[in-house]
């Protein structure tokens, strides 16, 4: 085959024009890596972060790229367990040699994957992981983006203080993220002058509640404190319904928060405390943008998980501007200086990259809304105290 | 001539496995570790369930068991790596000595279910001696870059369960445990002491998923509970032995390759079907060839017995 | 921390307890049914009951019928699933060694929990119908539980009955003594073996369509099922079908006994001790069952 003499010119014209008009698209795309659970336990909420993170992808591009570059995700299903993390992230770094990664869901794998990453000196922005020990082990490269599970409940035991209640009973799930969730609560409790009456644990997956309520039914604690993911909080209002367990106060950290939450429990939700990372009425500058963006792409409500993966991936991206160059060493040098103020909220880390300037609010379910009511400075109503009887909501 | 090419062929196969690491990425590694491990587990529970034909339907407790007394020594007394995988080993053999000297009275499925809620007991005893295991937090070992030292280990490991299922198939020892497998009742009436036996073969098939679970917990660096108990872990095994051929010497090596390399190769390609997929894949092994790959070539070609 | 335990709490855990075990007994009936009839380990039980579970969502949620009458879709749908299952699957393993049971229904069970994550997603679902409890002196009675359990005690009576007094109850019962004997007698083995798969499986239905009302419906909210109906036949004693009863109420009082006295994390962990040590002890379960 030939070129036809008046074609070649003609080829590099059009050429050149696209490459005018669209610089982002001339040079490779910056590819980023992770690991996400899109099967197993975590399936939902890690597919939660991915849309955060393609929609984080989409806006980068939108408006240019980063240093001139498209991004791209590439993402992979760790079944929601440890050691398949280890291996994908294993994979994208070395065989898929990809130009950044981010983290993946939930604090188990987050902690076993942050040695993969330390190893090859990757800075990972880690939206959704939120143990303190994972930041705490002298790792240089990884960075925190929401508050800690300790201070999970700390708005409600906050508000129980100021109104004077005296006892708590703290329940959660066995594993890393709602234990840590448990024993900070137990810990901010005890500051604000509270006993803590009850403390005991269930495993994960357990779904009948009835000696653990008789217990604490009979301790009669003024606040009830549940480090839960979802499907726990589902279980343990209902039977605390059957079994006429009836505290001042209920709040459960994940799963509170999910407008599926509602759905399922319907008028039982209200009156319940849930704590959450981001909430999407607080005034966070870019909220608009995001909450259109979100819907518009996926056609529903986000929740934390999705803007904290959109929020993680823009503050990486700010770093890499920062810095000019996705050298791992100079990123990490501007996201340990960088103070920003993202859709989710603030970001400022000390020097583990350990997070300490987002805010956990906590909101109230008052006639099947989500009403924001800790802190002050972010409230949009006030709670709903006391709290009537089962019969009676 | 034939048994001379075989050999060059296996001396071959072993140099360009210990030479791999130099050029394969940190990836490449880490499968070939993970295959490794599984072929020592899957060639583990050949020795107990293949021979004698009790089925081990919690062989991960003794993985679970070499994790966690691993990391343990690792996390609270500092010990190096290789000493700690090995006593990984030894606490499984203990464990193993423990649980199996009643358990092997059990005859047909009682065993199976005796055996499936010891994996459950022991899962609920890491969450709840806390003090020792860090209960649901996990336990998270110091960081550690070993991942190549632990290819050898893992890949001697392997090895040598796979010598001594050779050695243990072409010994009276086997022999006697295959007596068993077919009529057990037979083999006591001619004088074997079949509970001795079955838990001589019982201890062995302990030792290497408890080194394995050990150097595991080395390499991922966190383990918790609920990952290092899964059921699904023994079936795994039990599929790749059943696929290769049980009771064979290299049919649970054949089956653990095959099965990994699908896994890696085509399940992260259909994620929304990868269980549909496997469960097709356990009930057409278990209905078309229950003999696996090895027991259907024996037959057909009269391959010899310790093969 | 536990706090010093009263006459009312015990008896409030031994109600929860009893109230639970009457439909641990139901489901692992037709667990121990399977195990009678063909020496079967069927680990696809739970899931079965996942599916029943889902029917009465579906059911509810679509044409809002109510749930307890929901039973009597879902039971016939899944004796035809469990029919199916025998007459294509099961059947061709009924004489291999156990394994090939516990391995093929193992891959069944996966495969169904994936079908269901298809068809329904993993999302959480439920059946809000009847919350609350009816309250007697200091103790609490769930709705959802005493309804769930008396339609469960109603279902294992009438399936009791059905083994005693009817001819194809008798012919069951023949089976599972003497499988060999019950073909010379002229009864259809192969037929049988389908029917007991059917019923076992529409006993798994029932218990779904009945705990949907009570907890949230998921895909892989069957698997624990299949485990504690194993503890129930094993305490019970395998292939003794009254057995079932005595082992579904003891599980419910020592799960929940456990859990009172010790903590919740070990419940589950006492009662596979005890099976371990009733295994030791009495082979053949409390009440005493077929010895193999």
């Amino acid at each position: 085959m030939t070129i036809k003499p008046w074609r070649l010119p003609a080829t590099l014209a059009v050429a050149a024009v696209l490459c005018g008009a669209l610089p982002a698209l001339a040079q490779t795309p910056i590819k980023i890596g992770a690991s996400l659970s899109l099967t197993g336990t975590y399936a939902k909420l890690g597919s939660y972060q991915k849309e955060g993170y393609e929609l984080c992808a989409e806006d980068l591009n939108k408006k240019g790229g980063l240093l001139g570059r498209k991004v791209e995700f590439a993402v992979y299903d760790d079944q929601s367990t440890p050691a398949t993390g280890v291996r994908l992230y294993e994979k994208l770094i070395t065989e898929d040699k990809v130009d950044a990664v981010m983290g993946p869901y939930s604090s188990p794998i987050t902690e076993a994957v942050a040695n993969v990453t330390e190893k090859y000196k990757k800075v990972m922005v880690s939206p959704l992981a939120a143990t303190t020990s994972i930041f705490k082990k002298g790792r240089k490269y990884i960075f925190m983006v929401i508050s800690p599970a300790e201070v999970y409940l700390e708005g409600l035991i906050d508000t129980a203080a100021k109104r004077g209640l005296k006892t708590v009973a703290i329940i959660n799930e066995d594993t890393l993220f709602t234990k840590s969730a448990a024993i900070g609560t137990a810990e901010l409790a005890r500051k604000q002058g509270m006993q803590v009456v009850f403390q005991e644990a269930y495993p994960k997956g357990h779904t009948d509640f009835s000696a653990l309520l008789t217990k604490i039914k009979a301790v009669n604690p003024d606040v009830i404190a549940a480090a839960t993911y979802f499907d726990d909080a589902v279980a343990i209002t209902r039977q605390m319904k059957e079994l006429n367990v009836n505290p001042k106060m209920l709040g459960v950290t994940v799963g509170g928060d999910l407008p599926e939450f509602y759905d399922l429990l319907k008028q039982n939700a209200e009156y319940i405390y849930g704590a959450t990372q981001w909430e999407g009425a607080l005034p966070y500058p870019g909220q608009r943008e995001f909450l259109e963006g979100y819907k518009r792409k996926f056609n529903r409500e986000p929740v934390y998980h999705s803007a904290s993966g959109y929020a993680g991936c823009l503050i990486y991206a700010e770093g890499v501007k920062r810095a000019g160059t996705l050298d791992a060493d100079k990123v990490r040098e501007q996201l340990l200086k960088l103070e920003i103020k993202t859709a989710f909220g603030e970001y400022k880390v000390d020097q583990d990259g350990f997070q300490t300037a987002h805010k956990m609010v906590i909101l109230q379910w008052q006639d099947g809304k989500k009403v924001t009511v800790w802190p002050d400075e972010l409230a949009s109503g006030k709670a709903r105290f006391p709290t009537p009887a089962w019969n009676q909501r | 001539m034939r048994r001379l090419g075989l050999a060059a062929l296996a001396a071959l196969a072993v140099v360009a496995l210990a030479l791999y690491p130099l050029e394969g990425t940190g990836y490449g590694v880490r499968v070939m570790l993970q295959l490794f491990m599984w072929i020592a587990l899957a060639q583990s529970w050949n020795l107990i369930s293949g021979l004698t034909g009790y089925v081990s339907f919690g062989h991960v407790a003794f993985y679970g068991m070499g994790a966690y007394s691993t990391a343990i020594v690792i996390v609270r007394l500092g010990w190096p790596w290789l000493p700690a995988a090995l006593l990984g080993g030894a606490m499984a053999m203990v464990l193993a000595l423990v649980i199996g000297w009643p358990c092997l009275r059990l005859k047909g499925p009682y065993f199976a279910i005796a055996m499936l809620g010891l994996n459950e007991v022991l899962r609920v005893a890491a969450s709840y001696f806390e003090g020792l295991t860090g209960g649901g937090l996990g336990l998270s070992l110091p960081t550690l870059h070993a991942s190549v030292p632990i290819y050898y280990a893992m890949g001697l490991t392997a090895a040598g369960v796979t010598l001594l299922t050779y050695v243990i198939l072409t010994s009276r020892f086997g022999l006697r445990l295959m007596t068993i497998r077919e009529d057990e009742v037979a083999a006591e009436a001619m004088g074997i002491d079949t509970h001795r036996y079955k838990l001589y073969a019982f201890l062995l098939s302990a030792v290497a998923p408890g080194i394995v679970g050990g150097l595991s917990a080395r390499d991922q660096g966190y383990i918790e509970p609920i990952s290092v108990f899964p059921l699904l872990m023994t079936i795994t095994m039990i599929v790749m032995v059943l696929f290769g051929g049980k009771g064979t010497i290299w049919g649970p090596v054949l089956g653990a390759v095959l099965l990994f390399t699908f896994q890696e190769l085509v399940w992260a390609r259909f994620i929304y079907l990868h269980q549909l997929l496997f469960g097709a894949i356990i009930v057409t092994v278990v209905l078309l060839m229950p003999r696996g790959i090895l027991g259907v070539l024996q037959q057909k070609y009269n391959l010899p017995r310790t093969i | 921390m536990n706090p010093f335990i009263t006459p009312v709490m015990l008896g409030q855990v031994i109600i929860s307890g009893l109230l639970a075990g009457s439909l641990y007994a139901m489901v692992a009936l037709g667990l121990g049914l399977i195990f009678g009839v063909m020496r079967v380990l069927n680990i696809a039980h739970g899931p079965l009951l996942m599916l029943g579970a889902y029917v009465t969502f579906w059911l509810f949620s679509t044409v809002g019928l109510n749930p307890y009458l929901s039973l009597l879709v879902s039971m016939p749908l899944l004796y035809l699933l469990g029919m199916l299952l025998q007459r294509f699957l099961v059947r061709r393993v009924v004489d291999a060694p156990e394994l090939s049971s516990l391995l093929l229904t193992f891959g069944v069970s996966i495969a169904l929990v994936n079908v269901a994550q298809l068809a329904f997603t993993s999302d959480l679902r439920a059946v809000e119908y009847l919350t609350g409890s009816f309250v007697l002196g200091p103790f609490a009675f769930s709705k959802s539980r005493v309804i769930a359990c008396a339609i469960a005690i109603a279902i294992t009576v009438s399936a009791f009955l059905f083994l005693q007094k009817t001819r194809l109850g008798k012919a069951i019962r023949a089976v599972s003594q003497s499988r060999e004997v019950a073909q010379v007698c002229g009864i259809n083995v192969g037929r049988i073996h389908m029917i007991a798969f059917g019923l076992a499986s529409a006993l798994a239905a029932a218990g779904g369509s009945l705990v949907a009302v009570m907890v949230a419906i998921q895909p892989e909210m069957g698997q624990v099922y299949t485990f504690k109906s194993f503890l129930v036949i094993v305490l019970g004693g395998a292939g003794n079908y009254p057995g079932a009863l005595l082992g579904g109420l003891l599980l419910g009082l020592i799960e929940q006994v456990s859990s009172l006295f010790l903590t919740t994390q070990v419940n589950e962990a006492v009662a596979y001790i005890l099976l371990v040590l009733v295994l030791l002890v009495r082979p053949t379960g409390l009440l005493g069952g077929r010895a193999s």
